[in-house]
């Protein structure tokens, strides 16, 4: 789907914790993240509840994918199967083919509530080194990553503050930084741009593609913004509700590189949200 | 500066109006003996803390409290812990836990000085059977009330369980941890005084007991007025270790955004 090259991926660093996993053959057409007829279902029997029905899509390598649905659709669960914190009830999502069955470690989640997310008793360096201790990294190389992670995120000079002597974009940035020190070769974000002002949001937005094209980084972005997706994603993702299923794939066919002011009034840019727009609209 | 020198003019007017009252109370003689001057209480104060037994109970007192208190914030964090993170161990030490709470310290130093004697050991049970409890209570809730996105952080970032508890959750607790502790930290005082007055126990309690025993009103005030300032000092240090562990807590951030 991505017209971008796949090149060898400059972060790939950790073992897979996965290798119990039979391997599987991975072909061109293997697909980065392969989600099929995933089902999730909380409780059992009568008090039973399905989330998530049968989704069925693919995000491959480099990609931006925004998934886009009305609230409570059941995104957030979707992303808890992914980042292997819950697991599917029925089919599966893969990663190169492997199954997920735990954190996968080529992966990296951005929550929305960067507050809750951000330990609020470590600085934003120790923040950043948190998640990466247990990977028993040299010290120099511990150093390094997040050194540059805060760079990539404009974030240098507050490495010593706490996050919440910070503003919340900055605590997003922070949020990011620390997915990037932890070099993943997939970086999952649910409703990253949520709960900032709308200036901030397009800075983000912009650092999100950045990110892309920097560390060539495969991506998937849950929101509830469709002018977002439709700006920010090579496909979008359209879910129905309730249990939610795949509405529809849409391919977003506007050229790179994306600016905030200049997409956003292509006339192609009005087309695809309210392509967008009236699927999540139409009555179900 | 205005401002901040105000409450300890009052303070120090509050004080001396405090030893005014008592001064003329005790001359006009309202309870007898019971009730000697604060002139003679302070001297005879004076007169006490040049003993050294006066020191070394000062320094039993002290020891034990802080030793017990140690203990059982050691041992209190780690149980609440376990009891916070797994389901049964919750259920199976719950419910005797709920029944123990209520159950002060005092009623079970009968039993306790049987079996131990009048011992450092005796106080020590008791002051840690009586700081326990709070602190495996408030480390419970503690690790309950731990942002489930924190959680979720630390999983999807691969740290294992043990990484999780000592790195996330504790420190998520700590704020429920340190309000045990302020709490606790006179309780140990009080209960170890307890152990010596009523138990013979080591320490000033049990100072306090042979003044009174002696009818010495004079000296036993003079205690009571150093207990009076010790428990002020564990109150005051408390705090400053509460607000120094926990600078990064809503109620002690110095910089809001």
């Amino acid at each position: 789907m991505s017209a971008r090259p796949a090149p060898p991926l400059p972060l790939r660093n950790r073992k897979s914790t996965m290798a119990q996993q039979p391997e599987t053959r991975i072909s061109a057409t293997t697909p980065r993240l392969d989600v099929a007829h995933l089902a999730k279902t909380y409780g059992s029997g009568e008090k039973s509840h399905t989330v998530i029905e049968d989704l069925t899509f693919t995000v491959d390598a480099g990609e931006v994918v925004c998934i886009v649905g009305p609230s409570g659709v059941g995104k957030t669960t979707l992303l808890k199967c992914l980042a292997g914190l819950h697991p599917a009830s029925s089919g599966r999502a893969a990663i190169d083919g492997r199954t997920i069955s735990g954190p996968p470690p080529e992966m990296a989640l951005v929550f929305q509530d960067y507050n809750r997310s951000l330990m609020p008793w470590l600085t934003v360096r120790k923040n950043l080194v948190l998640p990466l201790r247990h990977l028993k990294l040299p010290a120099a190389e511990l150093k390094e990553r997040c050194d540059s992670a805060l760079a990539a995120v404009g974030l240098s000079h507050a490495d010593n503050q706490y996050p919440w002597q910070l503003s919340g974009g900055m605590q997003q940035r922070v949020a990011i930084a620390r997915a990037l020190a932890y070099r993943p070769e997939i970086l999952i974000m649910d409703e990253p741009f949520a709960s900032v002002d709308a200036q901030t949001r397009f800075d983000l937005e912009d650092l999100c593609l950045k990110i892309r094209k920097d560390f060539n980084m495969t991506i998937l972005v849950v929101t509830h913004d469709i002018d977002e997706a439709v700006y920010l994603a090579d496909r979008v993702v359209v879910l129905g509700s309730r249990p939610a299923r795949v509405l529809k794939v849409v391919d977003v066919d506007l050229p790179a590189p994306r600016d905030q002011i200049t997409t956003r009034s292509l006339p192609d840019f009005a087309r695809q949200r309210t392509e967008v727009l009236s699927l999540i609209k139409r009555p179900a | 500066m205005k401002a901040s020198i105000r409450p300890y003019a009052f303070s120090a007017l509050g004080i001396a109006g405090a030893l005014v009252i008592w001064q003329v109370l005790a001359t006009a003689q309202v309870a007898g003996n019971a009730l000697p001057s604060a002139t003679t209480v302070f001297t005879t104060l004076a007169t006490i803390l040049g003993t050294g037994t006066f020191w070394s109970a000062l320094g039993a007192t002290i020891g034990i409290a802080l030793l017990a208190l140690a203990l059982a914030a050691l041992a209190g964090v780690v149980l609440g812990l376990l009891i916070g993170s797994f389901e049964s161990v919750r259920y199976a030490t719950l419910a005797v836990l709920e029944f123990l709470k209520p159950v002060p310290p005092i009623v079970i130093l009968p039993l306790a000085v049987l079996v131990l004697g009048p011992t450092a050991e005796m106080a020590l049970f008791l002051v840690v059977f009586g700081c326990l409890l709070p602190i495996v209570m408030q480390t419970v809730d503690g690790v309950q009330g731990t942002d489930p996105v924190a959680r979720d952080t630390a999983r999807s970032y691969g740290m294992g369980e043990g990484e999780i508890l000592a790195r996330v959750v504790l420190p998520s607790a700590m704020p429920y941890i340190g309000t045990a502790m302020r709490l606790a930290a006179p309780a140990a005082l009080v209960v170890t005084v307890v152990a010596g007055l009523l138990g013979g126990g080591p320490g000033l309690g049990q100072t306090i007991y042979q003044a009174q025993a002696a009818g010495d009103y004079a000296s036993l005030y003079g205690l009571v007025i150093v207990l009076g300032v010790l428990g002020l000092l564990f109150q005051g240090a408390t705090r400053l270790a509460e607000r120094r562990v926990l600078h990064w807590h809503e109620s002690y951030r110095e910089v809001v955004p």
